[in-house]
């Protein structure tokens, strides 16, 4: 047998590559060599674990900008009660500063105590001089609305806006005025009057920021929306069908009492200095259209 | 709890069981009520209203009570009173001294996802058969849910990447889209 002459003859010798890279030559001295510090960092998890990090913000997220926080855990653990009893008082207080617009009665005669008190502080300091010139101060700001108005903050309900309020209103407001409508007609008279609401919100508030005010769009839909709640009550006397001749003077009332609450949160939060006149005027043509609509209707 | 075991969608294995449960329910009735509100009234206004309340009280409770409880993130929007600039802040709670409950994160971002994509179909099926009154509602819809849905993504990215940063795991959990990253919430980690 030819084949046993050579028992090796079926082995297939095994394909092995030039291994020159792999097997280092043995006249190679150390700079030769890989080094496999070097090596690894380029390939640890840490290199593309921060290039992923800078990558992970897709397209959609890192679009919107913002500050990322660590919870400070006080209140990211809190109960469902305590978060529902914040945000409850915090729509609360908005609808306070509505239902007493305080910068127009309130503020103002705050403001003269105060002065009066600085004015005697004064008196006392600096004599007749002082006096003279504290009692000028005091003409000029009665005198000035602008100025007086634009005296106070920011209040604290409004710095945190919401969107209860216009939500709520705006519905009602639809609501109500479209009980007394055909019957055929009600789905449109609502959905009209609650796209003219909105759009009447962001008209007034577009016409703000054009003017200069230092006030978030939403915070300025957050307070227009609040303060449709006496046209809120026109829309009930309305729906409750009063006669049309005390329509007159109590809508008239309504629409003055919300263009006071408007005036007095936004002139009072400094919105647009010096030209609260022009910045206001649309907002007394929306309230004056959304009350001639609850007095047809 | 073992992190390690896997996520069921049982509310049963849920840390919050009444929270999630509400979660669900907000969730899904207001889609309920809209697709099938009218079956049982023809009031158009009546169905606008509930749908539109429905949906707020989802924004309100995603927002601010399920996202907290179920998956530790939070996000709102503060104004700086002197400029007017509005900011947003994205908040995750630290790890360490929370832990997030796999079904409850799973049920979690399966809803938010879930939700927006359905509304999108919606706001197609309006367009398609010119009712553009429902359509406006389809809009609101969408805004609050989508507005949610990426507040909340954004929210998760800081929280992922914080937390991988921390323990330096490789990189590859790392999700490179909204997409990929919503799969592997689904998929991967539960």
């Amino acid at each position: 047998m030819a084949s046993s002459s050579n028992p090796y003859e079926h082995y297939n010798s095994p394909h092995v590559e030039d291994d020159g890279d792999l097997i280092d030559p043995d006249d190679a001295n150390l700079d030769d060599l890989d080094d496999p510090l070097q090596h690894t960092t380029t390939q640890s998890s840490r290199a593309p674990l921060t290039g992923n990090i800078t990558s992970s913000q897709s397209y959609l997220t890192s679009r919107i900008p913002g500050e990322d926080r660590r919870a400070s855990g006080n209140t990211i653990d809190e109960s469902v009660w305590e978060t529902l009893r914040r945000d409850l008082l915090a729509v609360w207080s908005k609808m306070r500063e509505v239902l007493y617009p305080k910068y127009l009665f309130g503020g103002s005669m705050l403001d003269n105590t105060t002065s009066i008190r600085g004015a005697y502080a004064n008196l006392r300091e600096a004599g007749l001089q002082g006096a003279r010139e504290e009692l000028v101060g005091l003409a000029g700001r009665a005198m000035d609305a602008d100025n007086l108005l634009a005296g106070g903050g920011m209040s604290e309900g409004l710095k945190d806006w919401d969107l209860w309020g216009p939500l709520v209103f705006c519905l009602l407001l639809s609501l109500l005025l479209s009980f007394r409508a055909l019957e055929e007609q009600k789905s449109l008279v609502f959905s009209g009057v609650f796209a003219m609401v909105w759009i009447g919100e962001a008209v007034v508030t577009m016409q703000i920021k054009l003017l200069g005010g230092n006030i978030s769009f939403a915070q300025s839909v957050c307070i227009i929306g609040y303060t449709l709640f006496p046209l809120v009550i026109a829309a009930l006397l309305s729906a409750l069908g009063i006669p049309t001749i005390p329509r007159i003077p109590v809508y008239l009332f309504l629409i003055a009492w919300s263009l006071a609450a408007g005036i007095s949160i936004l002139g009072g939060s400094g919105v647009v200095k010096n030209r609260l006149g022009i910045a206001v005027y649309p907002l007394l043509v929306f309230y004056l259209a959304l009350g001639c609509l609850c007095f047809i209707s | 709890m073992d992190p390690n075991r896997p996520a069921e969608l049982s509310w049963r294995l849920s840390s919050h069981p009444i929270t999630l449960l509400c979660f669900l329910a907000f969730r899904m009735s207001s889609l309920l009520v809209y697709l099938f509100g009218l079956l049982f009234t023809g009031n158009f206004v009546l169905i606008f209203i509930i749908t539109i309340l429905l949906l707020a009280v989802d924004f309100y409770y995603l927002k601010n009570i399920a996202g907290r409880r179920l998956v530790g993130l939070r996000w709102w929007n503060e104004v700086n009173p002197q400029t007017g600039d509005s900011h947003w802040v994205f908040e995750s709670s630290d790890p360490s001294t929370k832990t997030i409950n796999a079904t409850d994160s799973r049920f979690f971002w399966l809803a938010l996802y879930a939700q927006p994509l359905l509304w999108v179909g919606l706001a197609i099926v309006a367009i398609f058969r010119f009712e553009f009154i429902w359509l406006t509602l389809v809009v609101i819809a969408l805004s609050l849910t989508v507005t949610n849905t990426l507040a909340f993504s954004r929210c998760d990215k800081f929280s992922q990447a914080s937390n991988l940063a921390g323990s330096a795991l490789s990189g590859g959990g790392l999700a490179g889209n909204v997409v990929t990253g919503m799969l592997s919430r689904l998929f991967a980690r539960g």
